[in-house]
């Protein structure tokens, strides 16, 4: 049965997404799906409870799996150059080829090279990757069912273009965990490459021309990754001796002598992960519908870069190379952060706080000490749940008022009660004590202490975040007094039942911070005490370290204690009420338009703050783009020096 | 600390503390209206003001509000209980963050001009002061070699020699949470009228006007104590240190006019934010007082 797990993690939902374009039936697809993500939760809790091992599969009859993974890179690169021939997108193309061509040599100049005798190993880091994948993942794609009707209802596809789209999620899924537990660089390149080809497709799913285009960047930017991994791949290559060449146990186990492959990988995570300058793809991969977003922002696709990044963090303790990749996850942090403050479109505020929390996770895996990387993992695993109940809620609510701008959200929770209830809580995970968001700020703060240019850039950062995530709720609940919701609202039931239980397990989990680092985080960071670095101890109630302690128990209750406070507090009866309007009447039937010159109505109009005057796009661009060229090429520069 | 202490500790911050701060509110009217050349109410006005918004009729006129400023208060006894339990500081300080956020949410959710236009004003206050505590609590980490307030109180020498920018940083912290001139732009302490009205409590009234009253005689203490950790040995020292700032804080407001959002934030991010960071740097490069 053990056995069983990896390739039912990897294969089962690769296997439904196939069956899904032969079934083409509604039907058939959302017992496809279903059966899909049960699987994958299942085998994801099992390998939990099961604990770390090793795996190798054997050859499939009488085929080797290197074979396999040959064939299946060939129509991957073949299928990448056909897309960019057939968009005519020459960048895109000539990358394509540059790795076509380096493939080709790697395979002619040393194919004997690429095999390892561990496949798969199982250690925490990839069982808390698989975990946020497989369940988070399995969520979002339920989810999708009656997004994906709905939404076609508003983007008519003759015929329906739903079998390829749920196809495409469940691929995604499956090269996911396969990224997540490969212990082989070559296989490991291959699921990286699907994940690419998954995004880029589902991208473009709604054939606009907008969608196209957002597509093609997707598409570029990330063939760049590519080609840095697959030149990491070759380096590793020619240097080391046959065997045990693409083994990552090896090469991230401590510190390593081939840091030009640790950077490229790097630069790689860094293209996966939006950072700056390659933050573009993923700012337009929000045309995709919204279950496409919701996926590549929590769990997977940008997920995978930063977790590269972690993986990475051992090999290059103590080395220049990991001060530039602190410098550059800090310096993505605080610039998108500050250009989140001004921006209007819900599901933009929400990418450029991904973008921001991946430059923190990164930033931590750079500071690379027992703490910091603490932080980075727990952010890791926090930010994913949070984000994807943040999407979820933000897909309901646009498939309900058929916009994505916070100003047409005011008031909403009139409107939406109970999304709006789950947004504000989605907000509130992310930003308040003591949730785990903020637990892991805390520990990357505290991290980060002894190394100026990274606190300084920490604390700016974290002000800007408190601006636009507060806006955000504040539009929400903005109500005249006087008028209060009725808690009704309908919606389907798989949007109540997957958007519910995100909710839940992103406050269970919190609730949980203690056990979720004593169980999956104390092991990542396990190597670094051997060296003297000392990490986070967990007990009943707090979080401690060398330098501090977070009271997490003693704030939940707390918490809960003032929650039903405040609730008794507010249970009096209301006022009817109207709004404060220097003593003049409003007029009638306007709430907020006071009888004005002539006993007419002088409409008053309110409207978040975007501070665009300060913190506009256009006005940081070019820094920001500047600022993202320089550090990514000082973090190759300093590993080849 | 033993569980009694704790007790005691615990009784302090909930029971004693308020008072100190609601005499301190009293103190704080009386001197403003000295220098204005006015008697001034006696000390203990603010209490019969709270004993007069809670005798008020109950109704509330958004239920939502009266419990955001409830979990207002609430931030601000737990902060100022972690200050005397010698907890992290810097969890103290995302705990004051909770209220302010709780705070301004709850100013949002009613729609009324002046509500919003003081609470987008209460974010950007926010946004100012927020990165200035947590500098100040990185500094005494710098020289501690810890974030625990309980490590501070250990130390033989002050921190304030070495920390001088951060007194200043913290009379701009007092006066815009105590809504001081000129940071008083959300919405005015003292004087009357302006623009705004009363910003986010514009709606606001009877006992939820109460809490908030009830809040700021937590706040106070709790501002006084952060002062208080840059002279930790006597700490007698450290709360006169916080008096001086806290009257330093009034004067200012009794002199300056009330400039404009934009100006705080310039202020803000071009002097007091690169300030801090000069101070800090002094502590990075003479490492070796704490760990």
């Amino acid at each position: 049965m053990r056995d069983l797990l990896i390739p039912i993690l990897v294969l089962s939902p690769m296997a439904g997404g196939a069956l899904a374009l032969i079934l083409r039936g509604r039907a058939a697809r959302s017992a496809l799906v279903a059966l899909s993500a049960a699987a994958l939760v299942f085998a994801a809790v099992a390998l939990a409870s099961n604990g770390l091992m090793r795996y190798t599969p054997g050859p499939l009859t009488t085929i080797d799996w290197n074979r396999v993974v040959l064939a299946a890179d060939v129509v991957l690169l073949g299928w990448f150059l056909a897309l960019a021939w057939t968009r005519r997108h020459p960048g895109a193309f000539s990358l394509a080829l540059l790795q076509a061509v380096g493939f080709a040599f790697l395979e002619i100049r040393y194919g004997e090279r690429l095999r390892v005798t561990q496949g798969f190993v199982v250690d925490w880091l990839a069982i808390a990757m698989v975990l946020l994948v497989s369940i988070l993942g399995s969520a979002i794609a339920l989810y999708a069912i009656p997004y994906m009707d709905e939404h076609e209802r508003h983007h008519p596809g003759v015929p329906s273009r739903q079998p390829r789209f749920f196809a495409l999620i469940l691929v995604f899924l499956g090269a996911m965990n396969g990224l997540a537990l490969s212990n082989n660089l070559y296989w490991t390149y291959l699921f990286w490459e699907i994940t690419t080809l998954c995004c880029v497709l589902l991208i473009a799913h709604d054939g606009t021309a907008e969608a196209v285009a957002s597509s093609n960047r997707a598409l570029w930017m990330n063939l760049v990754g590519g080609c840095a991994f697959l030149a990491a791949i070759l380096m590793l290559a020619h240097a080391q001796p046959i065997g045990e060449a693409m083994a990552i146990d090896r090469l991230v186990g401590g510190p390593t002598p081939y840091l030009v492959p640790v950077a490229l990988l790097c630069l790689a995570g860094f293209t996966k992960s939006a950072q700056l300058p390659f933050q573009g793809w993923l700012l337009g991969a929000m045309v995709a519908p919204t279950p496409v977003s919701a996926l590549l922002h929590s769990s997977t696709m940008v997920k995978a870069g930063v977790y590269l990044v972690i993986r990475c963090a051992p090999a290059m303790q103590d080395t220049g190379l990991t001060n530039v990749v602190a410098l550059a996850g800090a310096f993505t942090f605080v610039a998108t952060a500050m250009v989140a403050i001004s921006q209007r479109n819900a599901k933009r505020v929400l990418a450029y706080s991904t973008i921001s929390n991946l430059g923190l996770i990164i930033a931590c895996a750079g500071l690379n000490t027992a703490m910091a990387v603490s932080a980075a993992v727990m952010l890791l695993l926090f930010h994913a749940v949070s984000k994807a109940l943040l999407f979820l809620a933000a897909g309901a609510i646009e498939q309900r008022i058929g916009s994505r701008e916070i100003e047409r959200m005011e008031g909403l929770v009139l409107r939406m009660p109970w999304t709006t209830a789950l947004t504000v809580l989605g907000v509130l995970t992310m930003l308040l004590p003591p949730f785990g968001v903020l637990v892991s700020k805390w520990a990357a703060l505290e991290s980060a202490a002894r190394e100026p240019a990274a606190m300084v850039l920490f604390v700016l950062g974290s002000a800007f975040t408190v601006l636009f995530w507060v806006r955000w709720i504040g539009r929400l609940m903005a109500v005249e007094p006087g008028r209060e919701p009725e808690m009704t609202e309908q919606m389907p039931a798989l949007f109540r039942w997957t958007m519910g239980s995100v909710a839940a397990l992103a406050v269970l989990l919190s609730l949980l911070v203690t056990q979720v680092m004593q169980r999956f985080v104390a092991p990542v960071v396990a190597s670094y005490l051997q060296v003297g670095s000392e990490g986070f101890r967990a007990t009943v109630a707090d979080l401690e370290s060398r330098i501090g302690s977070f009271p997490v128990l003693g704030l939940a209750l707390s918490l809960l204690i003032a929650v039903a406070l405040a609730v008794i507090l507010a249970s009096g009866r209301r006022a009817p009420t109207v709004p404060y309007l220097c003593g003049e009447p409003p007029a009638e039937g306007a709430e907020l338009a006071p009888l004005g010159p002539g006993d007419r109505p002088a409409p008053v109009r309110v409207s978040g703050t975007y501070l665009e005057r300060f913190f506009a796009e256009e006005r940081h661009a070019a820094w920001m783009t500047v600022g993202g060229v320089l550090l990514t090429a000082a973090m190759l520069g300093v590993a080849a020096l | 600390m033993s569980t009694p202490e704790i007790a005691i500790r615990l009784f302090a911050a909930v029971l004693l503390a308020p008072i100190a701060g609601m005499l301190l509110v009293g103190l704080d009217r009386r001197i403003s209206a000295r220098l204005q050349g006015r008697v001034g109410p006696p000390v203990t006005q603010p209490f019969y003001d709270l004993v007069k918004l809670l005798a008020k009729q109950g109704d509330t006129t958004s239920r939502f509000q009266t419990a955001c400023l409830a979990l207002y208060l609430a931030s601000n006894v737990v902060s100022l209980a972690m200050v005397f339990l010698g907890q992290d500081l810097l969890v103290m300080l995302f705990v004051v963050a909770f209220g302010a956020v709780a705070y301004i949410v709850g100013g949002f959710s009613a729609k009324s001009p002046y509500s919003q236009l003081g609470t987008q004003r209460e974010m950007l206050q926010l946004l100012t002061y927020e990165p200035l505590l947590i500098f100040l609590a990185v500094g005494i980490y710098l020289r501690t070699g810890s974030f625990l307030a309980a490590d501070v109180l250990r130390l033989e020498r002050p921190l304030l020699p070495e920390l001088p920018v951060f007194a200043l940083t913290l009379v701009v912290v007092y006066c815009i949470k105590l809504r001081k001139s000129p940071f008083d732009i959300a919405a005015s302490a003292h004087h009357g009228h302006q623009e705004v009205v009363r910003g986010p409590l514009s709606e606001v009234a009877g006992p939820s006007l109460a809490l908030v009253e009830l809040a700021h005689w937590y706040e106070l203490p709790l501002l006084l104590s952060i002062a208080a950790l840059l002279w930790a040995t006597p700490l007698w020292a450290g709360v006169l240190l916080g008096l001086a700032c806290l009257l330093a804080s009034i004067v200012v407001d009794n002199v300056a006019a009330r400039l404009t959002w934009s100006w705080m934030l310039r202020f803000g991010w071009a002097v007091a934010v690169p300030a801090s960071i000069a101070n800090l740097l002094y502590l990075y490069a003479t490492r070796g007082g704490g760990s």
